[in-house]
């Protein structure tokens, strides 16, 4: 049987599954097994986040309007990952903001901390009217942000796209072009959920993030275009809920997976995946699950790229 | 760290007026203090309700965990109908229970989670429920034989107004607009009042940042504070301290 160890952008994890930025705090519920913790993204400024009611039920999944709550940038240096460092796990911090500068500065700051493995670029937050979300749906702005940032840390920078976007590998293009060294796919997909009774939408902030497996073949499109264009590695994420789906993302082109929203319902999932994970590469006869990335880019000898190209 | 998730026999679903009665059979697992709250999903996992429900026993035992439901959709429906749930807690912080009277307030389906303390509260237990009709008003036989019941229009704050001032601590929980009004009469007579809250939520260990209400005057996760506060933690236009 083979090993889960794996590499990704140069950080040593012991199983290719992570958690998806936002859907965990290891502060609080510890790390539930994940190879490396993503922390919820940090914007330069503390942030209170979007007015009740923030997350609603949908079919195979969830809408949210969390509105980036957090301790803002100097906190979390100073409170938060001192303690994250303690967690026995490399660190991914993802960062966002209404600027370029803003970004700069936070990238520079965490990523002068030991502690801190990667970085996650958040240009694709649906929950924000402007900056990051605006950034993310702009090559050139992408690039540029990119660039800007890979100036201020020897860090890999990973960007986090969203689907909601016209051609998303467009823009992973761009952020391979700026300097990211991988990508995390997908973020939420814009969604709404309303009221049955009421009929007036659930949501305080009235619109939010569609996530859960509801998603998951937004993901996969995303990601096998991405790859094909890009040829950076890939954190998979958005409706991942099993080792199966594992496979399926790594397929795809994914390196490693981040569970979310199915961490909601079963904070034991990740232990789960990762007890079941080699029985299952074995039975499609390969050891590790980097034997599997990137193998639904062909089919049949041919190249499927073109052919989806037809149909997307 | 969460506990683990169990799986949980279903031991009797009985209707109670318009709400349903879940009664699962403990494993002899953790159960504890009123007004802590479980992630509870049906077993197979049902197909039109992919987040699990928060809810606060009724009572709980080593040999039983009871809930309340008021079954509005899926979720709750495949909770009712299922031969097992999956079953993640205690979570969060319950009531403190204090020596001394007690006044219990309950409006609608937040009466649910009194029978526990009703139980389990040492001193002497006055009980007020407040209903939208008759037929939510049968499980007031399962709280307490000698509960003061009103309907709409009639407020349960009514007769909570008449008891107080009083040398006795507040335990209540119902919909946002009652327990506001209860904390500012317990803050008006200084009486001291503990508020069991409800927020969606869709983990219930401080992942998912959902349940934020407005504590101590900014968003803090329900799950991680409550669902038990003190009502001056929580109360709109200040703090009692």
């Amino acid at each position: 049987m083979g090993s889960l160890a794996t590499r990704f952008c140069g950080v040593d994890l012991a199983h290719p599954v992570l958690n998806g930025s936002g859907t965990l705090d290891a502060l609080a519920a510890g790390t539930l097994g994940v190879s490396a913790f993503v922390t919820k993204t940090v914007t330069l400024n503390p942030r209170a986040g979007n007015p009740p009611q923030r997350i609603a039920e949908t079919p195979q999944g969830m809408v949210n309007s969390i509105g980036l709550a957090n301790p803002g940038l100097e906190r979390f240096c100073d409170e938060h990952l001192p303690r994250l460092a303690d967690l026995g796990v490399p660190l991914i911090v993802s960062g966002g903001g209404w600027s370029r500068e803003e970004y700069a500065v936070a990238v520079r700051r965490i990523g002068a901390h030991p502690a801190v493995a990667a970085l996650e670029l958040n240009v694709s937050c649906p929950n924000v009217d402007t900056g990051c979300i605006s950034i993310g749906t702009d090559p050139a702005e992408t690039r540029a942000l990119l660039e800007r940032c890979r100036a201020e840390t020897e860090r890999p920078l990973l960007a986090k796209l969203s689907p909601s976007v016209a051609d998303v590998s467009a823009v992973a293009l761009a952020a391979a072009e700026g300097g990211a060294a991988g990508l995390v796919l997908i973020n939420t997909v814009r969604g709404m959920a309303i009221d049955r009774d009421t009929l007036q939408p659930l949501l305080g902030g009235g619109g939010g993030g569609l996530s859960g497996p509801a998603v998951k073949p937004v993901a996969l499109h995303a990601i096998f275009h991405c790859r094909a264009v890009t040829g950076l590695p890939i954190v998979g994420v958005g409706g991942v809920a099993c080792a199966q789906d594992c496979l399926e993302f790594a397929s795809a082109g994914a390196n490693v997976v981040a569970l979310g929203t199915a961490l909601f319902r079963n904070p034991g999932l990740v232990e789960e995946v990762v007890a079941e994970l080699p029985g299952l590469l074995e039975r499609h006869g390969v050891s590790t699950l980097d034997d599997v990335v990137g193998r639904a880019h062909h089919h049949q000898g041919k190249a499927l790229l073109e052919v989806d190209a037809n149909h997307s | 760290m969460p506990p683990d998730r169990r799986t949980l026999q279903v031991a009797r679903v009985e209707a109670v007026g318009a709400y349903t009665l879940l009664v699962l059979r403990n494993d002899g697992g953790e159960v504890g203090a009123p007004g802590q709250f479980f992630m509870l999903q049906a077993d197979p996992e049902p197909h039109g309700a992919y987040l699990p429900r928060a809810l606060s026993a009724a009572w709980a035992d080593a040999g039983e965990i009871a809930f309340l439901l008021d079954v509005r959709g899926d979720g709750t429906a495949a909770l009712v109908g299922a031969a097992q749930v999956s079953v993640l807690g205690p979570l969060g912080h319950g009531f403190e229970l204090h020596h001394g009277p007690a006044i219990l307030v309950g409006g609608g389906i937040g009466a649910a989670i009194l029978p526990w303390l009703v139980r389990d509260l040492p001193g002497p237990v006055t009980t007020l429920l407040g209903f939208r009709e008759q037929r939510h008003a049968v499980c007031a036989a399962l709280i307490d034989a000698d509960a003061t019941v009103v309907l709409e229009p009639t407020y349960v704050t009514e007769p909570l107004a008449r008891l107080l001032p009083a040398d006795a601590t507040v335990y209540a929980c119902g919909p946002d607009a009652m327990l506001q009004a209860v904390a500012a009469l317990c803050a008006e007579h200084a009486v001291p009042c503990l508020l069991a809250m409800e927020a969606a939520m869709a983990c219930g260990f401080g992942a998912c940042y959902g349940c934020a209400v407005e504590i101590d005057g900014e968003w803090k996760r329900l799950c991680i504070e409550g669902p038990v506060l003190e009502a001056g933690r929580v109360l709109a236009g200040g703090h009692d301290g």
